[in-house]
Order: C-alpha cells, then sequence, then structure tokens
C-alpha cells in the first residue's frame, strides 16, 4: 500500500509537487496521469525514497519513507522511465545484479531469473549482451529487472515511453499481472489511453497538484462528461424522441428516419433502457456505438488546455 | 559485505566485455617495457650524452678558463654543462643526475697567480665510466697548464672523489620507468574515474538508490574493482621491464602494493573531480584538466632528476610527484620498512579521506 498525504516538493522557488495526497492499495493499479513536467516522476521519487519531501508524509507499506527508509524500500520495485540497464551486461547478468542489490540469493535468485525472463519473453536472449537488444527488448527488462525480487509495491515511471506496440501491449499485460498477484501498481504516464485501459483508479495531475482522483467512471462523472451514443436501424423519428425522454440527463442530438445520436451521462448502463423504450415506440435497433468521453478530451476541459508532449 | 561483491563482479564483467579498452590499459606498460628495451638496448645503458655540473665559486677569468674548456669542440658535443651552487651540486651528484660535479672554490686566480697550492674538486658518478674520467683527465691537463706557466712553486691539483656506490646513478630506463608507470595509472584512474558518468546517464545509480542498499558498499566495491585493474597493470608493467627492460625491482610485492594503493587514491581523487562537474563532458575537460599539468609537473612525463630544480620540487609536493618519488625509492630499494609503512599509511588515510568525501558528494548531489 502507498500513502501519500500531503506530499510537497520545491526546488528554490519552484514548486514541483504541490500537496499531492492518494492512496493506492494492494491489487490495486493506481495511475498518474499528466503531461510532462507535471511531477508525476518527483512524486514517485519522494515515495521511493530518491528524493527527500519539502514537506508531507509517504508511507509504503506503513513504514515511513524518510524515517524508515530501508524498511520502505524493500518492500519496493522500481521501473525508472530510464533504461537502467548495463549494455555490456546480459539479461541474466542485469537480473543478477539487480535481483542482489535487492537481497536475493541463490537458489531464489536464479528461480525468480528464470521466472521474469519467461513472463517478459526474453528466455531465448538472455545471454546475450543488452547492447544487443531492440528498444521494447530492453523496456521489458527494465521492468523485469524491477519485479525480479516480487515487490509488494511496484512504482512504475512512464514505462513504455519510445516502446513498439507489440511490446508495449505486452508490458501492459505484465503490469495487469503483477497486479493481480496482489502488487500495489503505482503507475505514471501521459498516454491517457494507457490509462484509461490499464488503471483501476486515477488521479490527474498538472503543475504539481492533483486536479481530479477517482475511478475512471467516477472522473468521467465528476466531470460531467457525456457519451454519444450513436444508433442505426428503423426510426420514427419524433416517436423516438418521445420515447427516450423520460430517461435521466438524456439529449437527441440527432433524429432520422435511419440514425438516432443520443447524449447522456453513463450510457452503458442506460442501454437497457433506451432500447425498451424504442422497442415500444416501435423503433427497430440494428447497430450500436458507444463513444465515452476520453481522459484526454476531460484533462483538456478540466485544465483549458491541450496536453503537452 | 555480499553487495561489494556483486559490485565488483558487475564492474569487471563490464570492463571484460570491452576488450578494446582492457587491453590499452595493459598494454601502456607493456609498449613502456619494449620500447626501453629497444631504446636503451635491454641494458640500460648510460646515455652518450653526460652531464657535467660546475660550481664556480672563484668567477675570474682563470676559473672561467677551466669551464670554457668544456665548451670546445668536441667536448661541447659529449657533455652538457650546468652551473649550479655547491648544495646543489653534491645532492645532484649524490642522486647520480649527472656525470661529474666540479667545484672551482674562491682563491683559485689568486692561487694561480701566485703559484700557491690549490686543489679542486671533482665528484664523479660510478654508473658512468668513459666520461668521468674524460673529465677528471680534461680538467688534469688545463690545471696542468696553470701549473706549467708557473714554472715554479706547488701544483694546482685535483682532488678526484668518487661518489659512493649505493648512491650510483640510474640508467636511463631506470629513471623513466617509475615515471611512465606511474603516468599509465594516473591515466587509468582518469579513464575509471569518468565512468561513473555513464552509469550516472544511464539511470544506474539512480535505481540503485531506492533499493536497499549502501551507497558506501557501491563506492567501495568500486575500489576493489579498480585495485584489481591496477595489480594487473601494476604486476604487468613490472614484470615486463623487470625482464624485458632490465630494470631492478628491488621488492616486486611492494611495488605493486604502492602502485595499487596510489591507483586508489588517484581514482578516488580523480572520481571527486569528475563529479564535481556538471556535465559528462565538463567533468571529461576537468579531469583531463587537473590530471595533465599534475602528471607533468609531478614527474610523470618526465622524471624529476631532468627537471628544473624549482619544477622538482613543487612536482615531489603533489600527489603524484609524491607517488613516483616513494615508488622510486621502492624499487630502487633506498626506501626502509618504517619509511614504506609510513608511506603507506599515508596514502590510506588520504584514500579513506577522500572515500568519505566522494561518499556525501554521490549520496547528496551526484546521484540525483
Amino acid at each position: 500500500m502507498i500513502e501519500v498525504e500531503q506530499l510537497r516538493k520545491e526546488y528554490g522557488d519552484l514548486t514541483a509537487v504541490d500537496g499531492v495526497s492518494f492512496t493506492a492499495r494492494p491489487g490495486e493499479i493506481f495511475g498518474l496521469l499528466g503531461p510532462n513536467g507535471a511531477g508525476k516522476t518527483t512524486t514517485i521519487g519522494c515515495i521511493s525514497g530518491l528524493l527527500a519531501p519539502t514537506s508531507g508524509r509517504v508511507r509504503v507499506m506503513g513504514h515511513d519513507v524518510v524515517r524508515e527508509g530501508m524498511a520502505a524500500r524493500q518492500a519496493l520495485g522500481v521501473v525508472p522511465q530510464e533504461i537502467a540497464l548495463y549494455e555490456e551486461l546480459s539479461a541474466v547478468e542485469n537480473l543478477k545484479y539487480w535481483g542482489g542489490a535487492q537481497g536475493l540469493r541463490n537458489p531464489l535468485l536464479g528461480e525468480r531469473i528464470q521466472k521474469v525472463l519467461e513472463l517478459t519473453g526474453l528466455g531465448d536472449r538472455a545471454r546475450e549482451p543488452v547492447k544487443r537488444f531492440s528498444g521494447g527488448m530492453k523496456r521489458r527488462l527494465n521492468f523485469a529487472c524491477g519485479i525480479v525480487h516480487q515487490p509488494q509495491v511496484l512504482l512504475l515511471d512512464e514505462p513504455t515511453v519510445g516502446v513498439d506496440p507489440q511490446s508495449r501491449m505486452r508490458l501492459l499485460e505484465l503490469v495487469r499481472a503483477e497486479a493481480q498477484a496482489g502488487t500495489c501498481v503505482l503507475y505514471t504516464t501521459h498516454y491517457m489511453e494507457e490509462a484509461e485501459t490499464l488503471c483501476d483508479r486515477l488521479a490527474i495531475v498538472d503543475h504539481g497538484k492533483v486536479i481530479a482522483a477517482g475511478t475512471l467512471a467516477e472522473l468521467r462523472s465528476m466531470l460531467e462528461q457525456r457519451d454519444l451514443l450513436r444508433l442505426s436501424g428503423v426510426f420514427q423519428p419524433a416517436a423516438a424522441r418521445a420515447a427516450v425522454a423520460p430517461i435521466d440527463h438524456i439529449e437527441v442530438v440527432q433524429a432520422e428516419e435511419n440514425l438516432l445520436v443520443l447524449s447522456l451521462v453513463d450510457a452503458s448502463r442506460k442501454l437497457p433502457a433506451i432500447f425498451a423504450a424504442l422497442e415500444a415506440a416501435g423503433s427497430e435497433v440494428r447497430g450500436t456505438t458507444l463513444t465515452q468521453p476520453s481522459l484526454e478530451s476531460l484533462f483538456i476541459k478540466l485544465t483549458g488546455k491541450e496536453l503537452r508532449e | 559485505m555480499r553487495f561489494l561483491w556483486i559490485c565488483v563482479v558487475k564492474d569487471l564483467r563490464r570492463w571484460r566485455r570491452d576488450p578494446f579498452t582492457l587491453a590499452i590499459w595493459l598494454a601502456i606498460p607493456l609498449v613502456l617495457a619494449v620500447l626501453m628495451n629497444v631504446v636503451f638496448g635491454g641494458g640500460g645503458n648510460p646515455a652518450p650524452q653526460g652531464v657535467l655540473l660546475i660550481a664556480d665559486e672563484d668567477n675570474t677569468f682563470a676559473s672561467k678558463v677551466v669551464a670554457g674548456v668544456f665548451h670546445r669542440d668536441p667536448l661541447d658535443k659529449m657533455l652538457a654543462l650546468e652551473r649550479v651552487q655547491r648544495g646543489e651540486g653534491r645532492r645532484r651528484i649524490d642522486r647520480g643526475e649527472a656525470s661529474a660535479f666540479l667545484i672551482i672554490p674562491a682563491g683559485f686566480a689568486q692561487a694561480v697567480n701566485r703559484g700557491a697550492a690549490f686543489r679542486l674538486q671533482l665528484f664523479t658518478n660510478p654508473s658512468q665510466s668513459i666520461l668521468p674520467k674524460l673529465i677528471e683527465d680534461t680538467v688534469s691537463i688545463t690545471l696542468d697548464m696553470f701549473g706549467t706557466r708557473r714554472a715554479v712553486g706547488p701544483a694546482i691539483g685535483l682532488e678526484t672523489t668518487v661518489i659512493p656506490e649505493k648512491k650510483r646513478g640510474k640508467s636511463f630506463a631506470a629513471l623513466f620507468f617509475p615515471s611512465m608507470l606511474c603516468m599509465a595509472v594516473w591515466m587509468i584512474a582518469n579513464a575509471l574515474a569518468g565512468e561513473i558518468w555513464k552509469e550516472r546517464a544511464l539511470g544506474a545509480l539512480r535505481r540503485l538508490a531506492v533499493m536497499p542498499v549502501r551507497m558506501a558498499a557501491f563506492l567501495a566495491g568500486k575500489l576493489v574493482s579498480v585495485a584489481l585493474v591496477f595489480a594487473c597493470v601494476a604486476g604487468t608493467g613490472l614484470v615486463a621491464v623487470r625482464w624485458l627492460g632490465r630494470v631492478p625491482v628491488a621488492s616486486l610485492p611492494a611495488a605493486i602494493l604502492w602502485l595499487v594503493l596510489a591507483g586508489v587514491a588517484f581514482y578516488l581523487l580523480l572520481l571527486l573531480v569528475s563529479m564535481s562537474a556538471s556535465t559528462p563532458r565538463g567533468a571529461s575537460m576537468l579531469g583531463n584538466l587537473v590530471m595533465f599539468p599534475l602528471a607533468l609537473v609531478g614527474g610523470c612525463f618526465f622524471p624529476f632528476e631532468i627537471m628544473p630544480a624549482w619544477m622538482a620540487s613543487v612536482g615531489r609536493l603533489t600527489p603524484p610527484g609524491w607517488a613516483v618519488t616513494q615508488f622510486s625509492a621502492i624499487l630502487d630499494g633506498s626506501t626502509h620498512t618504517p619509511g614504506l609503512a609510513a608511506a603507506l599509511g599515508g596514502l590510506v588515510a588520504t584514500s579513506a579521506v577522500a572515500f568519505l568525501v566522494t561518499l556525501v558528494r554521490l549520496r547528496r548531489s551526484f546521484l540525483i
């Protein structure tokens, strides 16, 4: 578990993190979402004990990272943004080094190395120097080095930057597997779609502050974002309008003989009611397209500006 | 302790995977040994040109006539004449830095004019056979000329002293080798110190900082790794020079130990310098800025024996200068056990202080 309370980090006049608070639970993927420079890496730095907070409190598995740094670090696994690997060494040698640094000893170390090499699909290239690896393979090995000791808390700082789609999918699967195994995962990214598909709960940060937090549905709801439901089929426009009107917070955007477009909050839960009302009104629904508002659009609406790369 | 060894294994593996650099490190002393063997014929033969030191305390026309003989062809091609004070000349001939040292005491001209008895002093270097004899004969013949003019009265003579054998001069190979090997260690230390920036750029240091390990163990691991590299370099160089260059090595273990400890101290010093910079390029420039002048003044490029006296005095106070001086003494066996122990203790103490300062720097600012 990670508990962050009123975390603040200043560099002279610059406040990189400004009163950030959140809790990430075991088995959960908690996302820190925000543009570059929002304070995500600084937050991770404070949680991992790399940076000393100016004020506030951070606990990892109940251990204060400042007062009980060593105990907190023993529970942590960190996958940094940079590929922190020794390129002259092989995958196995890197894993031995980083696993050894985490206190693993043989035979457990050997077993874990085999396991993570299998998980990351690097088993057949395990003895090759890392400098011969592709970018995606290095990213996977970077991840493997962070989980080789089976940490209770895993911090992932933009682990998919510059990764090809195939390797990205693989990495995201690995992250899900870690969470399913009971690890508390803190995942920072500026890729909105990644956060949407991966994270159980999210905190959107900008300029060092949490500007919104919750599940994806809560965030959407909190921000009053509306889904767009496009129904194709056979409709009587006036009857269709009248049929859906009683449903809460619904707005008919477009009503034609073969197309009905509705704007509403939490559309997926209201689909049965909509279908029932339309059927009762003599309409025939042949196709459905539900477009949910993306986090990117939420971020833009929330901050009034576009996502900065 | 376990993590220390993990770090040692990691560094040694990394260097083994870079065989070109490793070969260069080992080649430096080997190349020096081969060059010395080729240039100086393996026997450490004396140089073809000698040095005559003259302390002309009379400074008269007569004394200049004596000294002026050596400016004439062919002697001027065989001997380099240096005017020195009596004390400096004595020190240098004792160290074997010249073929001979001639003292013309005050009153020489008066004695010549009066026909009084007078003795010039000549100290000769026993390690050279031809040039000291040539000098002695030349001075004697010149003095005979003065004596011939004065038909009567006591002769003007020359008192020749051969300095004790234990203070005999070194061959050029023996003179240059300590400097060259210390230069090799100094350069390797600079190259190894710069590696910390590679680890920093990789993010490996930051990753390590969030793990349950002590940075002191990491730094100590680095010292053990570089000590092993220096042991290989020193061992290779010393054995090669002993066999190929026939340079005397009084105590091989002591010489290796000294070079290893000096190398570790150099490494720590240059590591601290490297970490004081703000960029890798700045670190490289700063390292070279520190390394080359200190190597030059500190007797790593040229032995102190052929430096101007003032530069040698300053150079001996620098870290490489101190290391070269002690190393030379270990090689020629002129250092005694208590002196060697004190020097080693000083080196270890200096390294310990440098270790602590480097560790603080590493933890507080360099990691992030």
